[in-house]
């Protein structure tokens, strides 16, 4: 008995959802990252350097690709708070990994507006293609698909988003499938952006 | 003080500026159920079961943060009040497993009485509960090494996060992977380590959190006696509550079932360390001595009964001669036993007495975050400022070791025939006593006298031992280290033929010839108010009270007796504790 057809209980879904975080290779930000992560902690008060999580932990995966408990432990003696803050940040988030990801994160918003058009099929039509399941790598390390919570572009729902640079808007399971060939094919340079598309 | 006026249920409530509706209910004795709020740790408003009808508000508002302001109407019975917490209850209730017959607070658990009076009949829900069980992963986690965590009873009122933050000064709890999947979590499942840990227990309002020392150990129901006392363990006094367990004396175990700390806000507030709360072994260990030693030769020490144990004393000082005689006094003394002591040393020694007497005590760093808000000193005594007061000790204040050196010097130019050592404190009191063992062995001191509680090598060593009382076992004051006169009581008596400390001082003198004409220690409390007038610090120490063993009933049929701040003030019809008289004493 359940309160959702989608959401068996017993099976996991009431398990504790907790996945320690592994400690990884050790880490320690390069002299530019810290630098760069000083110049974002000047904006914040200083006794409110905790403020520079989120940016601290994205500078991780642009140096990593993904956060380790190695890391999570750094950033919390960087910016000067505990360890389970930082975690806490990086459990909530779901742009922040905590495994290794492909050169690709494809990341398919799946937030009320692209789910109303289709966001399901789009990642179902993804994950078909690239032989894998939401949250997975493909094996020669190229994509990442991700469902993802809203990107902001509604109006062109659906929305998916590669390595949180490129959006690629009014997206459907054809196009999709295009542009993930294109990007295997060409590299960054079949990411042509969101707005050369033309609205249908 | 700026007040501002509201009426709560019809009732007008005058409350300080700034205080929260919730607050304001509480302090006018009107029953609003809450969970995240804890006035020792501030605002939350995640559990929402404090929800008031507020006038000109739209919707029902948490109390716990609204402010109060001048002119609020405030309704907390109307029916959309009662359902809608009915509410809130209900959905607490969803996951909490309802397994209170074999839960440590149950009994004693706010959300088991509040869902008794304010939720509904039954649950309408049909799945099952989350359980956390199974498939290699357990409910019952470890917390630490003080602490075990069930994930399943948890309600996420974040109490235990914010103590940590906020009192503690180190986050080691967080919440894990927020939304449906919330869980307390620690980095790395790594537990709590901290000082402080044992409080975590007191905030949970579930029996998420528990200790290991006193897990499954008692039941609230089992510990009908309560007693207020000091800790005494440092120099900072905590006021605690001793728990008694219900037992025959002849079954096995402890009576002592826990400390709790109690509510003083110029002392420790609501909190204790948790050397304090788990350092209660010794006081009914097999190691107390319970009866008066005596070593006669080179033999074996032999019990023996008091009499005898006071005529060897008495033979050994006068073999020596009393102006060979030396009293090492821990710290842990109070000031009776101080001032009993050092008035037998003047009658004995003359003006040599402030010479004689040398006061010890143990001290440690205790390692705790930089921005901790409750923190544990270094001296591990209650009473050096007491010595200090009555002239026993010149170490400065601010100087966390004892200064031994003169005794030291005396001992090792072998003037000192006769040491007297006092100690009715934990073992480890006194600081460093290989020494004294080292002289007394070496024969550089002839004759050591033990009146203690524990044994230790320093008892192994001594001619003639003392059973005396620990502090649960006897009424003493002590002042602690921001000059506080305080008090412990007589929570369980000595063991065997233990006694306490002032009547084996008194005793003692009577043995020695020199009679101190005290009957009990009120009489040395009076004879300090009367010799001491003129030290402020000693002020009030003949009238001190003393609590006595109260029936902690009433405490159950409330709420959760860790939290007595609230029924002290809510529950106005049960016996209270009126904190502001006590403080005025």
């Amino acid at each position: 008995m359940s309160f959702h057809p989608q959401m068996p209980y017993g099976e996991g879904w009431h398990r504790s959802q907790r996945r320690v975080p592994p400690d990884g290779p050790p880490f320690a930000f390069t002299p530019e990252n810290l630098a760069r992560l000083e110049d974002i902690c000047s904006h914040y008060p200083p006794e409110q350097r905790k403020s520079a999580i989120i940016a601290a932990l994205y500078l991780v995966q642009e140096q990593q690709g993904y956060i380790t408990g190695n890391a999570m432990q750094h950033v919390a003696g960087v910016i000067g708070c505990a360890p389970a803050q930082v975690e806490d940040v990086v459990s909530y988030y779901v742009m922040f990994f905590t495994r290794p990801v492909g050169t690709y994160v494809v990341q398919v918003c799946r937030t009320l507006s692209c789910a109303l058009r289709g966001a399901e099929r789009v990642t179902e039509a993804l994950c078909r293609h690239l032989h894998v399941s939401p949250g997975e790598t493909t094996p020669d390390g190229m994509f990442t698909v991700v469902e993802f919570e809203c990107l902001g572009a509604c109006d062109r729902a659906p929305v998916i988003m590669v390595n949180n640079e490129h959006w690629h808007e009014c997206q459907d399971p054809d196009k999709v499938t295009e542009l993930v060939d294109a990007l295997r094919s060409d590299g960054v340079a079949a990411l042509s952006g969101c707005h050369l598309v033309k609205e249908r | 003080m700026e007040t501002v006026a509201l009426t709560i249920d019809g009732k007008s409530v005058t409350v300080e500026k700034g205080k929260t509706v919730l607050q304001a209910a509480i302090e006018s004795g009107i029953k609003v159920p809450y969970y995240c709020y804890h006035p020792g740790l501030g605002i939350d408003g995640s559990c929402r079961v404090c929800l008031v009808k507020i006038e000109k508000m739209p919707k029902l508002q948490v109390s716990c943060s609204v402010v109060a302001a001048e002119g609020m109407v405030v309704q907390t019975e109307t029916p959309e009040v009662v359902q809608a917490r009915a509410g809130v209850f209900e959905f607490l209730l969803i996951n909490h497993p309802l397994d209170c017959p074999v839960c440590d607070k149950g009994g004693e658990c706010p959300l088991q009485d509040f869902s008794y009076a304010f939720g509904p009949k039954g649950s309408r829900m049909e799945f099952a509960r989350r359980v956390f069980d199974g498939e290699g992963v357990r409910a019952d986690v470890d917390f630490g090494p003080t602490l075990m965590l069930n994930r399943n009873r948890c309600i996420l009122c974040t109490r235990c996060v914010r103590f940590m933050r906020d009192v503690d000064g180190d986050a080691q709890i967080g919440i894990a992977d927020r939304g449906y999947g919330s869980e307390i979590a620690t980095f790395k499942e790594e537990g709590v380590h901290s000082l402080l840990s044992g409080n975590l227990m007191d905030v949970c309002p579930v029996g998420a959190i528990t200790t290991r020392e006193y897990r499954f150990k008692s039941r609230p129901w089992d510990n009908p006696t309560a007693v207020d006392t000091i800790c005494t363990l440092c120099e900072k006094g905590c006021n605690t509550t001793v728990w008694l367990k219900a037992k025959p004396e002849w079954a096995k175990g402890a009576q002592l079932a826990r400390i709790t700390p109690r509510y003083n806000p110029e002392v420790n507030g609501y909190w204790m360390c948790d050397i304090g709360r788990f350092r209660l072994a010794w006081i009914e260990s097999e190691a107390r001595l319970s009866q008066p030693l005596v070593r006669e030769g080179n033999d074996a020490q032999t019990a023996t009964t008091w009499d005898h144990a006071l005529d060897t004393l008495k033979r050994l000082v006068g073999a020596h001669g009393s102006e060979h005689l030396r009293f090492l006094l821990s710290a842990h003394a109070s000031h009776e036993e101080m001032f009993a002591l050092s008035r037998l040393a003047r009658q004995l020694l003359g003006d040599r007495a402030q010479q004689s007497c040398t006061v010890s005590w143990a001290a440690s760093v205790k390692s705790q975050p930089e921005h901790t808000t409750f923190s544990v000193p270094p001296i591990d005594a209650p009473n050096v400022a007491g010595a200090r007061l009555l002239g026993l000790t010149s170490v400065p204040v601010g100087e966390a070791e004892p200064d031994l050196s003169a005794l030291r010097a005396a001992v090792e130019a072998g003037e000192v025939r006769v040491l007297y050592v006092l100690d009715p404190g934990p073992s480890g009191s006194l600081g460093d006593t290989a020494w004294i063992v080292d002289a007394r062995q070496s024969g550089r001191i002839a004759s050591l006298v033990l009146q203690g509680v524990l044994e230790s090598p320093l008892a192994a060593a001594a001619d003639v031992v003392l059973p005396g009382a620990c502090f649960v076992e006897k009424e003493a004051c002590y002042t602690n280290g921001q000059g506080r006169l305080q008090a412990t009581a007589r929570a369980i008596p000595p063991p065997g033929q233990a006694l306490d400390d002032c009547s084996i001082i008194v005793r003692v003198a009577a043995a020695l010839g020199r009679p101190l004409d005290y009957r009990s220690a009120a009489d040395i409390r009076a004879d300090i108010a009367a010799t001491r007038s003129d030290e402020p610090g000693l002020q009030g120490i003949a009238d001190m009270a003393f609590a006595q063993p109260v029936a902690t009933h009433h405490w159950l049929e409330a709420s959760n007796p860790m939290e007595r701040w609230k029924w002290d003030v809510m529950f106005q019809d049960l016996p209270p504790v009126k904190f502001e008289e006590m403080l005025k004493k």
